[in-house]
């Protein structure tokens, strides 16, 4: 199979099951609704093997490019099917675990992720650890087999949906930075834990306050070996900044394209347009580029950081356009259309927050891409 | 080209936009076989040419042989061709009967030839009109960046001395290509000046430490890259699809991008960047004229915005 019999046969399949795959909702729908979606798509891709292509053999997939799935990713996203932000959280977890858990924790778990029979978080972020993850807290002390788990996370998207967690604990000292720490894979009903959802600025509960509480965690569900977790995060956060967020050029381009179709006459500034559309296609090639080069096999690295800062400036050019053309939409209309705006605007804001902020990718490029040594 | 054949072609032409330019530059591409390159894989070999000429500030008559390669205009290497004016990308020409009407720019190789050849609109056709180069009136540009060598034609009407020519190519695919080097060119400029900036950044020491530390510097820095990055993306785009707009919009992002690099760059380099004694100013001036030829930034960018309004569609979005 090539990408292109990929994508024809794939399409097909899309038109075929039309009815089936549609959301049963309005708009953007409720955060219940959305997450019951996202599973019923993943499940049925999954079965009539599309979301399968791309994956590993040794994890439930039937191997293959990884184009297919970025293809995958792209064309449900394009034809509305489901809420992209949160359908693509498996291609910022599944890598990284199938990289460094166990081959036969590996196997049994990504499939079920995949198939949308389970959601997973991410527990990276802490209430006194954003930006600076190598500084975090939150306590993992070893205890024979196991290991027991203390402390709190912050931002963890998907939480209270979640079955797993790809967790970063404090294994070392207080002082031991990005070397004591350890990733664990831990299952989110194990006694001890506490999930608050937090309502988000663009009204979602999407993330949660978790707090561990002497939580135990057998221990081959550490992901790497002990102390490792820093190479687990350096692993993860690549796909997190480039090819997890392939799929967003698609959904802007058909954000855009309905902006152009509404915009009441004379509301659209042409120069404005023109450039937020060139901005886009920029970010959509460069994003391109990245997963060919993930295809042929090449490490991902620093060089996602551009990625990244590319995908912040243009989401947030689009619907910094939007909200210049459609400002009574945004602002006061309460029909679904203009929730729909308003809430896509507020959401593109926490572009260049998510996946490490602007301007820590900036302190990566000049780092790790110009060499220009430490900063301190 | 494969890679080792391609690793050679790269050297050479490295050395030579590094070592020559002008007439120089030239000969010594004509030597190297960068014509007979073009056929063969005109992608690298336009990427590669470009982008090294940007590099090393150099210039060449590659994009004339490009515009005329491209329409089919005359391809003696004694006819030099007329490119249109700063931020204009219509046929430079227009015919009425005997007498031609002209406005543009002739490179310095283009200056040189006895002839040069002006495609031209005559009613709705594309023609070739060559007229003697003497009979053009052209004046030198000084400007922004006299060592691009430049000459202007001021708006004149020339009597033809012969009937000018049906013309087999598109004016649009000329432009395309132009576009397409062009924006390989700034990025290649764009490149230089973040190279400039970044070794000042290392050896400038300031409050008992080399700049490179502080973190307003060290983000400029990372601005530029990820401008020469975006626009490298779009260019590669523009390649991969082979559509005429893309190309423009290339050349667009490459244009906006450039202004970008000038201005963080600069800043890091202060006040021995605003000097002639350092080599900033010169890929500064060479990036505005640059952003001119074949439609600057801004004026495509309001073209393709208003087609957009117009007609309500956006252009597809580039296929994995
Ligand atoms: C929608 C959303 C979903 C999220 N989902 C998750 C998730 O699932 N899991 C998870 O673990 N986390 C998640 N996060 C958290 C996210 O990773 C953090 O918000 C992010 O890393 C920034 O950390 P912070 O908010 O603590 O900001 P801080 O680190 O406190 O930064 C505050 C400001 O200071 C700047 N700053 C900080 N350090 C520097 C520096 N060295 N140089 C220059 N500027 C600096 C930052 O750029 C920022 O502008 C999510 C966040 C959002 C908005």
């Amino acid at each position: 199979m090539d990408i292109d019999e990929y994508r024809a046969a794939f399409d097909a399949w899309l038109d075929d099951n039309r009815e089936q795959l549609a959301p049963a909702y309005e708009g953007k729908g409720t955060l219940d609704e959305q997450m019951a979606q996202i599973a019923k798509v993943k499940r049925l891709a999954f079965d009539a093997d599309f979301g399968r292509w791309g994956w590993p053999e040794r994890v439930g997939g039937l191997g293959g490019s990884t184009l297919f799935r970025a293809y995958l990713q792209e064309a449900v996203t394009a034809r509305d099917l489901v809420e992209p932000g949160l359908f693509s959280m498996q291609e910022v977890l599944a890598p990284t675990m199938i990289d460094f858990a166990a081959p036969e924790l590996a196997a049994t778990m990504v499939a079920r992720l995949l198939r949308g029979d389970e959601t997973w978080c991410q527990g990276f972020s802490e209430p006194g650890t954003g930006s600076n993850l190598g500084s975090l807290s939150c306590r993992s002390v070893r205890d024979g087999d196991t290991w027991r788990v203390t402390g709190q996370k912050v931002w963890t998207s998907l939480a209270q949906y979640a079955q797993r967690c790809v967790l970063l604990t404090r294994s070392g000292t207080p002082e031991s930075a990005h070397r004591g720490i350890t990733a664990l894979f831990l299952d989110m009903d194990s006694p001890g834990i506490t999930v608050r959802p937090i309502e988000t600025m663009h009204g979602s509960l999407e993330f949660s306050e978790v707090f561990f509480d002497d939580v135990v965690v057998p221990a081959e569900r550490m992901l790497g070996a002990e102390g490792q977790g820093w190479s687990v995060a350096m692993d993860l956060l690549p796909y997190e900044r480039s090819t997890a967020l392939w799929q967003r050029a698609a959904f802007l381009h058909s954000r855009l394209q309905r902006l152009l179709e509404v915009a009441p006459p004379g509301s659209l500034d042409p120069l404005k347009l023109g450039e937020v559309t060139q901005t886009l296609y920029a970010f959509r090639a460069r994003s391109r580029g990245t997963q060919h080069r993930m295809a042929s096999g090449a490490p991902l690295g620093s060089e996602t950081s551009i990625d990244k800062v590319l995908l912040a400036t243009a989401e947030q050019a689009v619907f910094d356009l939007v909200a210049d053309t459609l400002p009574a939409e945004v602002t006061v209309g309460d029909d679904v259309e203009s929730h729909l705006w308003r809430t896509e605007y507020l959401y593109s804001r926490a572009a260049s927050i998510y996946g490490g902020s602007s301007e820590i990718q900036r302190n990566i490029i000049a780092r790790r891409l110009l060499d220009l040594g430490s900063d301190r | 080209m494969d890679g080792e054949e391609l690793e050679l072609f790269e050297r050479s032409l490295r050395h030579a936009t590094a070592s020559a330019t002008g007439a120089e530059l030239d000969a010594a591409l004509v030597e190297l076989g960068w014509h007979d390159a073009l056929e063969v894989d005109r992608r690298a070999s336009v990427a590669l040419l470009f982008g090294l000429q940007g590099e090393a500030g150099s210039t060449s008559a590659a994009l004339d042989h490009l515009v005329a390669t491209a329409t089919g205009l005359a391809a003696a290497a004694s006819t030099g061709v007329v490119l249109p004016a700063i931020d204009r990308w219509d046929p430079p020409g227009v015919v009425h009967g005997r007498t031609l009407q002209v406005a543009g720019l002739v490179s310095s190789a283009g200056a040189e030839c006895p002839e040069v050849v002006v495609a031209a609109t005559a009613g709705d056709a594309l023609v070739a009109a060559t007229v003697p180069t003497e009979s053009l009136g052209l004046r030198p540009v000084h400007g922004v960046d006299p060592w691009l060598g430049l000459h202007q034609i001021p708006a004149r009407e020339v009597a033809l001395p012969a009937e000018p020519t049906p013309v087999e190519g598109s004016w649009t695919d000329a432009v395309a290509a132009a576009r397409l080097a062009l924006a390989q060119q700034l990025v290649g400029t764009s490149r230089t000046m973040l190279r400039l900036a970044r070794e000042h950044a290392l050896d400038r020491v300031q409050f008992g430490q080399p700049i490179a530390g502080f973190q307003a510097v060290r983000h400029r820095l990372a601005e530029t890259l990820v401008a020469i990055e975006t626009a490298e993306a779009m260019i590669d785009a523009a390649w991969l699809d082979g559509d005429p707009g893309t190309a423009a919009m290339a050349k667009a992002v490459a244009g906006r991008e450039a202004r970008v690099a000038a201005k963080h760059c600069q800043q890091v380099l202060a006040g021995i960047g605003f000097t002639t004694e350092h080599d900033l100013h010169r890929f500064v001036r060479r990036a505005l004229v640059l952003n001119g030829l074949f439609g600057s930034a801004k004026s495509i960018t309001s073209a393709f915005g208003a087609e957009l309004v117009e007609s309500r569609q956006l252009p597809p979005l580039l296929p994995l």
